[in-house]
């Protein structure tokens, strides 16, 4: 059966091959959408509870007061401690930050060499009991004495959101268009190869193989060439992760900020695409083979 | 085995009716052949009783079922307990003799040890033993139709419908299929055979059939070719 369904590719190898490259191309594109939906989603967990408001004191109190004793420091400390919006707050001292940025960056001396101590500025942290509440505590805080500046991190982080978002939504809709295509070139390939074999089909009605007997080699080898589109996309994926996206993002991720793709994302994502190939073909050669080939 | 009552064909693209109001019977066992012009209807009558043609009007019964309430998913069904033989012997060019008659069993679902052991029975019964393993284009007509009989034979039908088998054969081959079909007929295998050529059907005074224009004109127990027109 299985060496069937070869020959039968193997007669009209330019549409196989057509239709397996489109295949790939669609599941390729909606893999990496995937993806990305999937690394979103971690990222939502990972920052979730971490998210916080930072308040940035001013250059002054920051070299002056670097144990924020003063009363400009010690009055927002206060305020906000005993402000029922906020959960928790934290002092960061301008040495503390910079120690922080030093780690941050410790492989990379050119960042370290960008900035020192003195750039930095010392900080609350506040922990919000509703994150969402972010633009109350700005207004609330960024005209108190001695405040720089109020910065959320989750406008950040929308920001990245968004634009992971819109590559997921850009992917999601070429690998749409491509699965069209791929549909409709499975569609035309079974109807050729049906005429090719319209002997074949024939002779089967007439000796009485029944109507699903006949349609089986057809939709069997549009299922054969999609899934060789699934396990080419999955090696395109394979290749894009090692080539492209540990080459470019390579750092960032290491630095905690992207979750890393690993090989759990790769192996999370294939069984969707292979069962999406099978589907894909299985319903385009199907419906084809009901509603435009008479046999 | 095969009764028709006012049975009338009518195709879309044509004026007259291909068959009009037949009336017959065929019993079980019987040697029958369908004579008449071309044009006259036979090929359409065995269209109909294969169940690719649906009557216009009227009852076609074969093996006592009524093939116009026989539901589409039970028409493979129905053709597994027919054998049919064509003019063009229609074999697949890309099989061997032995392929072929096997293909038939595989798709209606037999067994591979079935298949095994029926097709050199039947190819042996055919006369062709011995070629099993030749591709039809190295054979002549007359072994051509000999493999496109097995092939309707080896699952053992009920009846089997020749439409012209000795059409596109000389009148020596011819003879040999017409042996051929009469020692199927033997086993007890009912067989309706069209055909043009009255040396046949003169040696072999059989039942004749004979349309004409769609009509049936005459059904004779022991006919020959020329009479009753
Ligand atoms: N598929 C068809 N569509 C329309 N007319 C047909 C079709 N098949 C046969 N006919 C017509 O029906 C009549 C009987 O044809 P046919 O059964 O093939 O006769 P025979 O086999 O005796 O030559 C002819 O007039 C033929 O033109
Ligand atoms: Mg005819």
């Amino acid at each position: 059966m299985f060496a069937d369904v070869l020959r039968g590719l193997r007669r009209n190898v330019t549409m196989t091959i057509a239709m397996i490259l489109t295949t790939a191309i669609s599941l390729c594109l909606l893999g990496a959408g995937l993806i990305v939906a999937r690394m979103t989603d971690q990222m939502r967990q990972i920052y979730g509870d971490k998210v916080e408001v930072t308040i940035y004191l001013n250059e002054k109190v920051s070299s002056q007061d670097p144990n924020c004793q003063a009363k400009t420091c010690q009055a927002l400390g206060d305020a906000l401690n005993k402000d029922s919006d906020v959960d928790r707050v934290t002092y960061q001292s301008q040495s503390a930050a910079w120690q922080q940025y030093q780690q941050m960056f410790a492989g990379q001396p050119e960042m370290l060499q960008i900035a020192k101590q003195s750039d930095l500025n010392s900080s609350w942290h506040v922990k919000l009991k509703d994150p969402q509440q972010y633009k109350v505590i700005q207004a609330r805080y960024q005209d108190f004495p001695g405040v720089k500046s109020v910065n959320d991190q989750s406008q950040t982080l929308d920001r990245l959101f968004n634009v992971l978002n819109g590559i997921r939504n850009a992917t999601i809709i070429v690998a749409l268009v491509q699965a069209l295509a791929a549909f409709l070139l499975i569609a035309n390939t079974v109807q050729v190869a049906a005429y090719t074999r319209r002997t074949e089909t024939s002779i089967m009605r007439l000796v009485g193989a029944s109507r699903w007997r006949t349609q089986i080699p057809f939709i069997l080898e549009a299922v054969v060439a999609a899934v060789a589109g699934a396990i080419l996309a999955i090696g395109g994926l394979v290749a894009m992760k090692y080539l492209f996206v540990d080459k470019t993002l390579g750092t960032i991720m290491n630095a905690g900020i992207l979750p890393p793709i690993d090989g759990t994302a790769l192996v999370w994502v294939s069984p969707w695409l292979g069962g999406i190939a099978v589907g894909l073909a299985g319903i385009a050669s199907y419906a084809t083979l009901r509603l435009y080939v008479r046999l | 085995m095969i009764h028709l009552a006012h049975v009338s064909k009518q195709y879309k693209a044509s004026t007259r009716p291909a068959l009009s109001d037949i009336n017959l019977d065929v019993e079980k066992g019987e040697f029958a052949f369908v004579i008449g012009p071309s044009g006259s209807g036979k090929t359409t009558f065995m269209r109909l009783l294969l169940r690719e043609e649906i009557a216009t009007s009227g009852t076609v019964e074969v093996a006592g079922k009524n093939l116009s309430k026989l539901r589409r998913s039970k028409v493979a069904w129905h053709r597994r307990r027919l054998g049919c033989v064509f003019q063009d012997f229609r074999l697949l060019n890309n099989k061997t003799v032995a392929q072929n008659v096997g293909f038939a069993l595989e798709v209606t679902g037999k067994a591979r040890a079935h298949i095994r052991r029926v097709v050199p029975e039947v190819l042996e019964l055919v006369g062709l033993d011995g070629k099993a393993n030749r591709m039809p284009r190295e054979l002549s007509g007359g072994e051509q139709q000999r493999v496109a009989i097995a092939r309707a034979f080896a699952n053992r039908p009920l009846l089997l419908l020749a439409d012209e088998p000795t059409g596109n054969l000389d009148p020596d081959t011819s003879g040999e299929i017409m042996l051929l079909l009469e020692r199927i007929n033997r086993t007890g295998t009912t067989v309706l055979m069209s055909t043009h050529d009255n040396t046949i059907v003169d040696a072999m005074r059989r039942r004749v059939i004979e349309l004409h224009l769609g009509k049936l004109v005459r059904d004779e127990a022991r006919g020959v070719y020329g009479v009753g027109r």
